[in-house]
């Protein structure tokens, strides 16, 4: 498998993005414990695939997370927790960590990977090493992570709860399932940026 | 954070926030200097998403607390209202990302052009036949119908006028296509930035009363048909009717109050 | 006088401290300066080639102050003949009451007219008219003042010119700074405005809600019985220097408008409760100085911000700070530092013109006398509310 090296705008150069995306994964229970058990080797965002709707929704995560690594502000141990409790709306982390991360029942994941130079790693791991681990270490079939495969994943009735999107009868107005999606990121990201501040 | 000629006129080259110093695949653009902070063309997250990035820089003769208090609360306050407005189905510019801290705002590019531009390109140099042009009567009954959605959800803007207002042109149609007027589109209502809620008719009233003002000084050929505005808003909402007779008061005073020395 | 019209930080010398009553005279009789005013209209300057110098006796008395002084204009020149003031100070605690400022008001006129004439070296049948604040003040002390401007013209026989207290602030302080076209920030005791000309008026573009910058601060230093001496403001300012900590206060501005009655009742409830528990960390944990310092900081961050937003809507990078509470030095360095970030500068004014005097109202009054303005004894009645706006300034273009 390959792992997608993403460039954001607006992160400084030293920052390295990785993403992947597994279907039919079979081993999230395995996953969830290397999280709980702190293992070093295991420092991903773990994402369950159903809870995002879009690249952009998922990317605007990442780079709230990256963000507050630069800045020293991260309200979390890592950037990687930072990106999971970034998705959420709401200040509470532990809610943030059992809506948006990886659970025993997941089986579309996806894996989040920041690099960047520290004074613990000052030559972090290639692609390759990532793209190697994960690889060994993810049961499941990794595919390209576009809109499209995305779309066919995502949960949308849970997300919209997750969101506090419910009973927005202008949202329910709309027909085109495309552009009622669109409008569904859009306020996605909103409520995202303010994270119930 | 209006552009006007003397804000365009910047003294000097300012230096950009930090978050537009990392790299990106095109340089940020200075659209506006006003006295709140400076608003930049930016992108945000991949090449082909332009934002606007509206900063608040520090202001060195404020207080160090003082001036981060007040900076984040403007910053919180602007989000927290685009994001309601988003939320009670109001098109105004989506939140895409902010650092309170840092004093910036990332949202939508609304693409389009102010109101006030596709206004003064339909009048031309025209003096006569304005009150029977149905397309323009049309343009402001939709931005009465926006101005009375934004006060029925609670939000009074502060500063109503023409440039705070886009015209975002629909998605599939060309400027030039045949019959295209230059009118069509949807009013998103931008620079929420002095916005507050507010349920007050009177509070509405003054807000109405703003933008009558900026709209005889902006479009002073236009003032005939400014009634469609307000017929459109009084259909808006169920007070509307309230507000409008309150207007009449706020319109009896003016804006200023008597003063005692 | 030149001297005045520095940039950025102006000093501002306070009188040295008077007592109770005290008359302070800043009489500069040789200094001229070229004035800044434009020509009079045709139409009057041509009724009026004959004459190539006039003066002008002002009388002010819209507060606490008195004030009287003579002026003379030439098409050329601007020269103050006399510049007298006569305060009157309440006892800490207390704030100055129409009624008895009317009566030293009234019980002071004659002899400071008196002084003001013979410092100028003027006769009555030199003096071309006498003009009076109209409005905007206190009714009392406004009337007593007035009573005394329509008798020196009916005794002399010169016609009168009322003068809107706060055109005069804004006339000298452009005389006296040569400060072109600014924004003006006018801060008072009584009156808080952002003002820029247009079409021959003053524009308000911003003001105060409910009450004025100087009153808040006035009201302040009762509660903690600050002396009156020679002004509260100043001593505030004193105090303030001292101070380290920010305390919260409520900060309130919308648009181009503020409102500082919300600061106050903060200000206040603070105040009582260090009088109550005393300062230090047992106590309240804050000073009077931290206070005095607060409530300065809060306050004039406002009002750099709305003359920021008017600035930048009428794409002015000039001010002018008039009004007795433009005399402190933290808001001339606070307005100097957004001036100069904007690529412009500030005028500020010494304590002579700041606080108000009788020379602005000549001024003033003589620059609307020479194009032709006379107020007929009949409509010479004082007004407390005589808003900035309402005065048609055909003096300028």
């Amino acid at each position: 498998m390959a792992v997608e090296i993403v460039q954001l705008e607006h992160v400084p150069s030293s920052y390295r993005i990785h993403l992947a995306l597994f279907r039919n994964v079979k081993n999230a229970g395995f996953l969830h414990q290397q999280l709980l058990a702190r293992n070093a080797d295991f420092e991903y965002a773990f994402i369950d695939a159903s809870t995002i709707v879009s690249r952009v929704h998922l990317l605007s995560a990442v780079f709230k997370a990256v963000n507050s690594s630069v800045n020293g502000t991260l309200r979390t141990p890592n950037v990687h927790s930072e990106i999971v409790v970034s998705l959420s709306s709401s200040s509470n982390i532990a809610d943030a960590y059992r809506r948006f991360g990886v659970s025993p029942s997941t089986s579309d994941l996806f894996v989040v990977k920041v690099t960047f130079p520290s004074s613990a790693t000052p030559e972090p791991p290639s692609a390759d090493s990532i793209s190697q681990h994960l690889t060994d270490n993810v049961e499941g079939d990794a595919v390209p992570a576009t809109d499209e495969t995305i779309r066919t994943i995502t949960d949308v009735r849970t997300v919209r709860k997750s969101y506090k999107l419910n009973g927005l009868a202008w949202l329910d107005a709309i027909k085109d399932e495309l552009l009622k999606r669109q409008e569904i990121e859009r306020l996605i990201l909103g409520g995202m940026a303010l994270r119930g501040v | 954070m209006t552009a006007t000629a003397a804000e365009a006129a910047a003294p000097h080259d300012f230096p950009l926030p930090k978050i537009l110093t990392n790299p990106a695949s095109t340089p940020p653009t200075l659209i506006t200097q006003g006295a709140e902070g400076r608003l930049y063309k930016t992108t945000y997250l991949l090449p082909d998403i332009p934002c606007a990035l509206k900063y608040r820089p520090p202001k060195p003769w404020r207080h160090p607390v003082l001036d981060q208090r007040l900076t984040k609360h403007r910053i919180l306050s602007e989000a927290r209202i685009l994001s309601k407005c988003r939320r009670d189905g109001l098109r105004v510019p989506d939140v895409y990302a902010l650092d309170e801290a840092a004093g910036w705002l990332m949202l939508e590019w609304v693409q389009g052009t102010p109101v006030r531009v596709n206004i003064n390109q339909r009048l031309g140099s025209r003096t006569e036949g304005i009150e029977d042009d149905e397309e323009l009567k049309d343009l402001m009954r939709r931005i009465g119908a926006a101005v009375g959605k934004m006060h029925s959800i609670g939000v009074i803007h502060g500063d109503l006028t023409t440039s705070n207002m886009m015209l975002k042109p629909p998605a599939q149609q060309q400027q030039t296509t045949d019959g295209a007027t230059g009118l069509e589109g949807e009013i998103v209502i931008i620079d929420l930035g002095l916005a507050s809620g507010g349920v007050h008719d009177e509070d509405r009233a003054v807000d109405l009363y703003v933008l009558e003002r900026a709209f005889g000084s902006t479009h002073p050929r236009a003032e005939c048909i400014f009634g469609e505005v307000l017929d459109a808003y009084r259909q808006s909402y169920k007070q509307a009717g309230v507000t409008l007779k309150k207007l009449e008061d706020v319109r009896m005073r003016g804006r200023k109050r008597s003063m005692l020395g | 006088m030149a001297a005045v019209a520095a940039a950025a930080a102006v000093s501002s010398p306070l009188p040295p401290s008077t007592s109770p009553s005290s008359t302070t005279a800043t009489t500069s009789t040789t200094t001229k300066t070229t004035t800044t005013a434009s020509s009079p209209p045709a139409a009057a300057a041509a009724a009026m080639s004959s004459k190539s110098s006039w003066i002008a006796l002002g009388c002010e008395g819209s507060a606490n102050k008195l004030g009287i002084g003579l002026i003379r204009h030439t098409p050329t020149s601007t020269t103050i003949l006399s510049n007298l003031r006569h305060t009157f100070i309440s006892p800490p605690g207390t704030g100055f009451l129409p009624k008895d400022t009317a009566l030293h008001h009234r019980t002071e006129f004659v002899a400071l007219a008196r002084r003001a004439l013979a410092e100028a070296g003027v006769r009555p049948a030199d003096v071309d008219c006498i003009c009076f604040t109209q409005g905007p003040g206190m009714g009392a002390p406004l009337t007593s003042v007035a009573i005394g401007a329509r008798t020196l013209a009916l005794l002399w026989d010169r016609p009168l010119v009322g003068v809107n207290h706060c055109v005069g602030h804004i006339e000298m302080g452009r005389e006296v700074t040569g400060a072109d076209n600014p924004v003006v920030l006018y801060v008072s005791g009584g009156n808080s405005q952002v003002i820029a000309y247009a079409e021959r008026r003053y524009r308000i573009f911003g003001e105060t809600l409910d009450i004025a910058v100087g009153n808040c601060l006035d009201r302040f230093a009762r509660v903690l019985s600050i002396s009156n001496d020679p002004a509260p403001g100043y001593n505030i300012e004193q105090l303030a220097k001292k101070g380290t900590r920010l305390l919260d206060l409520p900060y309130v501005v919308k648009g181009m408008d503020c409102s500082f009655s919300g600061i106050l009742a903060s200000a206040e409830a603070l105040a009582a409760q260090l009088l109550q528990l005393g300062p230090g960390p047992e106590g309240a944990g804050f000073t009077v100085e931290d206070l005095c310092f607060s409530l300065q900081e809060t306050i004039f961050a406002m009002l750099v911000e709305i003359t920021e937003r008017a600035m930048a809507h009428v794409g002015s990078s000039q001010v002018l700070i008039v009004g007795g509470v433009g005399c402190n030095e933290r808001l001339q360095e606070m307005i100097a530092s957004m001036a100069k970030e904007r690529g412009g500068s500030v005028f500020a004014m010494d304590e002579r013109f700041c606080i108000d005097n009788g020379i602005m109202i000549a001024h003033a009054g003589l620059l609307a006398y020479r194009t032709g303005f006379r107020t007929p004894l009949e409509e010479s009645v004082c007004t407390q509310r005589f808003r900035t706006d309402d005065v048609y300034v055909n003096w300028r273009d």
